[in-house]
């Protein structure tokens, strides 16, 4: 694997300059150009904030803000997984004329989007801005948003790992892309991403199996979602809706601390599903051009 | 010539796996145990080649006799079933047509994005973008897309790239016909200048007037082995009189 990484290396400019092109032929014959990344979370958020504040009358303040934490992760997640599926089938007719190290497809599919993730971010942090200035004392910046490089490694690898995985199967498989896309459906509403954790934690299944809450959090973009949210935002009470004997009730439930060792299990994950991946990618990339 | 080979092929071999029923769905891998009718399509039967640094090699032979595996074996795109491929210098595959161009990509961009693919650094295709568009002539094109390029235009951004970034060895396939006459002739005589300036050539034609023109020795490879090999007059004339002789070329399947 040592030797595939120093090819890799010497392979770089390779890699910059896929990324430089895939960026500049996405919105090439586009006006606003680049624009349309950061319009897709502006737009996200606003349709958000109106449905949640406004339609459903949902009293948690700021709660845009809690829903983009989770919602741009997710998003990034999916977008890598989905591009590179598609990227060494994508990339094969190159692949058949000359070599290059083939994990270069997918990853940049991963880096391209990486950029437009982290261009989200930034656009996160100004609209926490805007609404600290219009609404003096909700959520402002928190401390703890200095381990979000840690996060960012964290979710790289996973999302490095699960790309070189599905980029190496869909070659040979194309169903893998359909399978991965009705997963990501799912993995949407099963993690934490249009409601808060605690409302897990605070569930009756988990009151009786306690187990349920650790098991929901195994799963990497849940606890990825619920990081990115305790650190990168102040804590958040939530509250639910109960039935006492009988008797509908709110109770509030009081936001829980980030649970590092949760965190540690998926970094470790992560890596374990990076190491396996770029394992398995270099075993299949052979085949790629001999495809049947 | 005490120089080590600048190709050097041991004993090559390359088998590759017809499956009629294709591997690309999941049904296929899910019905494991139902015997799969694979064949394997033995295209390379034990190939041994030496190239001298400075050589013009030409490879003649039918359809299907495995010239185009022979090419991609050397430029590493495939791994060989066994025997081994020795190449020393930078490799420049010459690609056919547009092959590694990006259409909504303007010239200049497709030329940094080809020169790294062959292994050089930006700044080194910064040094040479002046070279490569004045020898392919395209200045007033080299700013728009190349989707709007003929396919002459491509294959003369092709070639300037390929012969401009200073590798020591050269696979052709089959593409210089593409040119005007012109054109060809400036090829040719680069062709020329590269060979005088020790770079290898191992080149792939159909044309067997260019295979007298630059070849200093012929390869005739026919069903998967080397045939006869010697300067270019003796195998061609043996090459031409065959199909003179052999029976209609079969159907390929």
């Amino acid at each position: 694997m040592l030797g595939e990484l120093r090819e890799l290396w010497k392979f770089r400019e390779m890699l910059v300059t896929m990324v430089q092109r895939e960026m500049k032929i996405r919105y090439k014959n586009s006006v606003i150009g680049f624009f349309w990344s950061l319009l897709n979370p502006l737009v996200t958020v606003a349709v958000m904030t109106v449905v949640f504040k406004y339609l459903q009358n949902n009293p948690t303040p700021n709660l845009g803000a809690y829903v983009l934490a989770a919602y741009l992760p997710y998003m990034f997640f999916q977008l890598c997984l989905l591009d590179s599926a598609q990227s060494v089938l994508n990339g094969l007719d190159l692949a058949k004329k000359i070599y290059f190290p083939r994990e270069i497809l997918p990853l940049t599919m991963i880096v391209s989007n990486l950029i437009h993730f982290l261009l989200a971010l930034a656009v996160f942090f100004v609209y926490l801005l805007g609404v600290n200035i219009l609404f003096p004392g909700v959520s402002p910046f928190q401390v703890t948003s200095l381990w979000l490089p840690v996060l960012l490694i964290v979710n790289i690898a996973l999302v490095t790992g699960f790309g070189l995985i599905i980029s190496a199967l869909n070659t040979f498989y194309e169903d893998v892309k359909y399978i991965v896309s009705v997963l990501l459906y799912l993995l949407f509403f099963i993690s934490p991403i249009m409601y808060f954790s605690e409302a897990v934690y605070n569930a009756p299944v988990n009151k009786s199996h306690p187990w349920v809450y650790t098991l929901y959090h195994l799963n990497p973009v849940a606890t990825l979602s619920t990081s990115y949210r305790k650190l990168l935002l102040a804590p958040q009470p939530v509250e639910m809706r109960v039935t006492h004997n009988g008797v509908p009730a709110v109770e509030t439930y009081p936001a829980l601390a980030m649970d590092w060792t949760m965190f540690g299990i998926t970094a470790v994950v992560s890596f374990g599903l990076l190491i396996f991946g770029y394992h398995l990618f270099n075993r299949l990339k052979w085949k790629f051009v001999e495809r049947p | 010539m005490s120089a080590l080979p600048a190709i050097e092929l041991k004993d090559l071999r390359k088998e590759f796996m017809l499956s009629h029923s294709g591997i690309n769905s999941l049904k296929t891998m899910l019905t494991w145990w139902r015997k799969r009718k694979i064949e394997r399509l033995e295209v390379l039967k034990g190939i041994s080649l030496e190239v001298m640094p400075g050589e013009c090699v030409a490879v003649v032979g039918r359809n299907g006799a495995g010239k185009s595996t022979l090419l991609s074996l050397l430029a590493r795109v495939y791994k060989p079933t066994s025997g081994e491929v020795i190449v020393r210098g930078r490799l420049a595959p010459l690609l056919e047509l547009g092959a590694g161009f990006h259409p909504d990509l303007t010239g200049v961009e497709n030329v940094f994005f080809n020169g790294v693919i062959l292994g050089l650094t930006r700044a080194e295709i910064q040094e040479r973008l002046e070279t490569i568009i004045d020898f392919s002539e395209l200045r007033s094109h080299i700013d728009t897309p190349v989707r709007t390029y003929s396919s002459g235009m491509l294959a003369r951004l092709g070639f300037s790239i390929a012969v401009n970034i200073g590798a020591d060895i050269l696979l052709v396939d089959e593409v210089l016909a593409v040119g005007d006459l012109e054109f060809e002739r400036k090829c040719y005589a680069k062709i020329d200048e590269l060979r005088a300036g020790g770079a290898t050539i191992l080149f792939v034609s159909h044309h067997l007037e260019s295979v007298r023109r630059v070849a200093d020795r012929c390869i005739w490879l026919s069903d998967g082995v080397i045939f006869q090999t010697g300067d270019a007059d003796t195998v061609l004339g043996a090459y031409v009189e065959a199909a003179g002789a052999a029976p209609p070329v079969q159907e390929l399947p």
